[in-house]
């Protein structure tokens, strides 16, 4: 055999054994079941079915890392809300189409000047070692949440609550607890949250954050540290085994309240290392739900084998520029910026324009979405180039920078490459979380320049909302301005739904015409989940409360015969 | 009673004899100063390992605790962790401690030790495999390649060898997952828990073929040319030819013995470059090993752990090292540590 021979056959082998791996489907993987492209299963509509179990894969980069399942502990905050929703259940639930459901809790009240929250809660429910849960049993976790625990671990919920002053000359670090009067029990059922400013978003911020979940004061007491390990709730699944970063399983709590659920008698929440690592075990069915899956390239390849659930963004990617320094405090280097910038083509480029454009602080699964504001500077670039010439954007080299993630920074490069086209110089850099907190606080705040960066929650006043990207007391805001502190405010205040949208609208506009920051568009990983599951979340759309939706597990079944 | 003494002073004469054999051993002797040797090459390793993490602009705490968290809770766990400490003090501190034993607390607040005792087998484990498996596929396919220079099997050998040597381990990491895990589920994606020889085998198979294809690949190479180059240029193949003894016994228990050392100096210095494979590798498939921690580590700004790692890792590199060398004295009787060549 010649050298050319050998080299043939070697080459043809490989060629046999690539294309082997690489054809579609799987005989042996029930999960492989090739669907007509559409992305909802066909067992979506099917009747929940009782029993069986599952496995859901979480990225070892957001959700599949953890240490404690203690709420208060818990420094992973909304990253673990799976587990912690598995465990604790949720007094209140974000549902379809952005309804509050009572979970645990079964309504609220707000005073007339949206100031004090009465929230009552449902009788008979007991935590899995036989303890009731009740109006007691919250304050004293929330009290905890709002304490020395969970300041320590920087957990300090944002709550409008007043707080104990720390003695002056305390140490860095000393707790500044809340005032044991900031909350009230008034019945066995019903406790009383008294904040200092009015604010109509309380319950929409409970949602993904640590109060919401309530876990055993008794538990807590007996377990002592080991209770991050060994978690008692009320939720629809207790602990079986607890590996923290690998592997969590949880079975069904016999008592759970509501009667008939949750449909599955087990979950193992099994970590992973990448997008392409869950989507070769889903293939191989050692998966049968993936949540959080970004990679464009496997969402459309998952489409092929298995359901996936597109959920409703509400957190949109924005450029955030500081009006503190050169070059933006100059308007016109603003507005030359929203003008340079046409963001459709990198969304069909990057993302396949799987993700909606917006021009404010809002996405389509929040509330007080509005994707086109007036007086938005649009793409111009005629005009972009005058202005560029006018502030003198053309003489300076841009600072841009961005988390290190691969959807920010490729956002990012696509960015500074269309302004390169139009003349301007950039500076691209990206750091982890801890090094972008760092450049965005060196310097007292006037270091850096422009960052790509995302703003909003379903409730624009919630988690890293608009507050947090716009208003002067924030450490994370390039803007300084009273005018839209009190519109943002006045937002918060209050209780009623069109009032809020209506200042929401001013703020967005405001942002607008003063080139405060350009929006782009809303990003939302998808669920990805195998034919035959079927719940809230994976088979039909949920709203993201900051990035991913919470998925209420008692609601989600596995028919895989139905599949 | 008069002999007591004297029975003592022969005791105490045959200790002292059998003490001076041991301590005056060539060998033993090398064995010690190369692990003395090693003592600033380990301090050396961690000091640039905590110069980087600490230079990385971070702040941990911030990191950990998360955007929302307070100036003062921030300043509190960057106290509590010891980061406000200067730098010196701080590397001073750790290794102090470690030579107590102690590797520190990781930021999120477990024992180093307890991390490392729990996943060190695994990864130490995985290379091993990785290693021998190699090594033993290596040195058949190059004999057998060397047997016969420009056959069908050495041929054969050099296409798979290229393969090996121009695919990244990640990207052969999921060939063997399309193959082996989804098509034919003869082995899992993600990995579990390693409890015994068959969960072994069946957990970390893919993941040491994964690193170890590469590794066959750099040894095939290396040794089939040695073995050519012993068969066609040694007189002693010549003489062992000329005195009847069969061509297979020569290539297996003369050329393929006097072939091994640059093989054995490969090995050696691979071990470093090991670590990189086995962070990539053990987080594609989930093995609960240091290099999945590594990772994590550098993530979190976690230098305890990170360093604990890196400790480990220069630990084997250079213990694999020193056996590499104890290697040649075992394979060539020529070689004798200690004693001149004259």
């Amino acid at each position: 055999m010649s050298m050319r021979t050998a080299c043939l056959a070697g080459a043809a082998a490989l060629v046999l054994t690539t294309a082997a791996a690489c054809s579609s489907g799987g005989s042996s993987s029930p999960g492989a079941t090739p669907s007509n492209g559409s992305s909802t299963s066909p067992s979506s509509t099917a009747a929940p079915v009782a029993g069986g179990s599952i496995t859901v894969l979480e990225s070892s980069g957001y959700a599949g890392a953890w240490t404690t399942l203690d709420p208060a502990e818990n420094k992973e905050g909304a990253a673990t809300q799976d587990f912690m929703t598995a465990i604790y259940g949720q007094l209140f639930e974000l549902g379809t189409g952005g309804k509050i459901i009572p979970d645990l809790a079964t309504g609220y009240t707000f005073s007339p000047d949206a100031k004090t929250v009465t929230i009552t809660l449902r009788q008979g429910v007991k935590f899995t070692d036989g303890t009731p849960f009740n109006a007691q049993a919250v304050y004293s976790n929330w009290m905890r949440d709002l304490g020395p625990i969970g300041i320590k671990n920087g957990l300090n919920p944002p709550w409008l609550v007043a707080m104990q002053k720390a003695p002056k000359g305390s140490p860095p670090g000393t707790a500044e607890p809340a005032l044991p009067s900031a909350i009230t029990v008034t019945g066995p059922y019903t406790i009383v949250v008294h904040q200092i400013a009015p604010n109509g978003a309380f319950i929409d911020q409970l949602f993904d954050s640590i109060p919401n979940w309530i876990a055993s004061p008794t538990a807590l007491q007996k377990e002592g540290a080991s209770f991050g390990q060994n978690p008692v709730g009320a939720g629809p699944f207790e602990v079986a085994t607890n590996t923290p970063n690998d592997e969590l399983v949880v079975k069904k709590n016999p008592g759970y309240w509501q009667t008939g659920h949750p449909y599955l008698d087990q979950i193992t929440f099994k970590t992973v290392g990448s997008d392409e690592a869950a989507y070769e075990a889903m293939l191989a069915n050692e998966g049968q739900v993936y949540e959080d899956m970004s990679t464009t390239q496997l969402i459309n390849e998952s489409q092929s084998h298995f359901t996936v659930d597109n959920n409703l963004g509400t957190s949109p990617y924005d450029l955030q520029l500081n009006t503190a320094v050169p070059p933006f405090n100059n308007p016109k280097a603003r507005q030359a910026i929203y003008a340079a910038t046409n963001f459709a083509p990198i969304l069909q480029h990057l993302f396949g324009s799987r993700y909606p454009t917006t021009e404010s602080f809002t996405g389509p699964g929040g509330i007080c979405y509005e994707q086109n504001v007036p007086g938005y500077q649009g793409y111009d670039p005629t005009l972009a180039k005058q202005l560029i010439q006018q502030s003198g954007l053309n003489k300076v080299t841009i600072q841009l920078g961005t988390i290190a993630i691969s959807t920010a920074q490729e956002s990012m490069q696509a960015l500074a490459t269309e302004w390169e086209q139009i003349g301007l110089k950039v500076n691209e850099q990206s750091w982890p979380l801890s090094g972008l907190i760092s450049a965005f606080e060196a310097n007292g705040g006037k270091s850096w320049e422009s960052m790509v960066q995302t703003a909003g929650a379903y409730d624009p006043a919630g988690g890293v909302g608009v507050g947090f990207r716009f208003t002067s007391g924030s450490p994370f805001s390039g803007v300084h301005d009273p005018k839209l502190d009190t519109l943002l405010g006045e937002a918060q205040g209050s209780t009623n739904l069109a009032t809020r949208c209506g200042f929401y609208d001013q703020a967005a506009e405001y942002i607008a015409r003063n080139y405060y920051g350009p929006f782009y568009f809303t990003f939302s990983p998808a669920n990805i989940s195998v034919h035959g599951v079927s719940g809230p979340g994976l088979t039909t759309p949920l709203a993201s409360v900051a990035v991913v939706p919470t998925i209420p597990w008692e609601d989600v079944s596995y028919n895989p015969s139905g599949s | 009673m008069v002999l007591a003494p004297h029975i003592q002073f022969q005791g105490d004469s045959g200790a002292r004899d059998r003490a001076r054999r041991i301590t005056g051993s060539p060998a033993l002797r090398v064995v010690g100063r190369r692990l003395l040797a090693a003592i600033p090459v380990l301090i050396g390793v961690t000091f640039v390992t905590f110069a980087v993490m600490s230079a990385l602009p971070n702040d941990t705490a911030q990191a950990i605790l998360g955007l929302h968290a307070s100036p003062s809770a921030v300043a509190a766990l960057n106290h509590t962790l010891g980061l406000d400490q200067p730098f010196w003090q701080r590397y001073w501190h750790w290794l102090v401690n470690v030579l107590h034993g102690n590797l520190g607390t990781t930021v999120e607040g477990s024992s180093v030790n307890h991390e490392l005792a729990i996943h060190v087998p695994t990864t130490l484990g995985l290379l091993l495999y990785a290693l021998v498996v190699s090594v033993v596929l290596a040195i058949i396919v190059a004999t057998l390649a060397a047997r016969r220079p420009n056959g069908i099997v050495d041929r054969l050998s050099l296409v798979v060898s290229m393969l090996g040597l121009s695919t990244a381990p990640y990207v052969f990491a999921f060939l063997l997952i399309i193959v082996f895990a989804v098509k034919l589920n003869w082995f899992p994606v993600l990995s579990g828990p390693v409890t015994g020889p068959g969960s072994f085998f069946k957990n970390l198979t893919l993941p040491a073929c994964a690193i170890g294809f590469g590794l066959f690949a750099i040894y095939t190479r290396l040794l089939r040319a040695d073995i050519v180059e012993q068969m066609q240029r040694e007189d002693y193949i010549v003489t062992a030819k000329a005195k009847g003894v069969a061509p297979w016994r020569v290539l297996t228990r003369h050329a393929l013995r006097n072939s091994m050392f640059n093989l054995i100096t490969v090995i050696g210095l691979n071990l470093g470059g090991l670590v990189g494979a086995a962070a990539i590798i053990e987080t594609i498939f989930q093995v609960q090993g240091i290099g999945n921690d590594l990772l994590t580590g550098i993530a979190n700004h976690d230098a305890p752990l990170v360093e604990g790692i890196t400790l480990i890792f220069a630990l084997v590199t250079v213990l694999g090292n020193l056996l590499a060398d104890l290697a040649y004295a075992a394979l060539d009787p020529r070689i004798r540590y200690g004693r001149s060549n004259a």
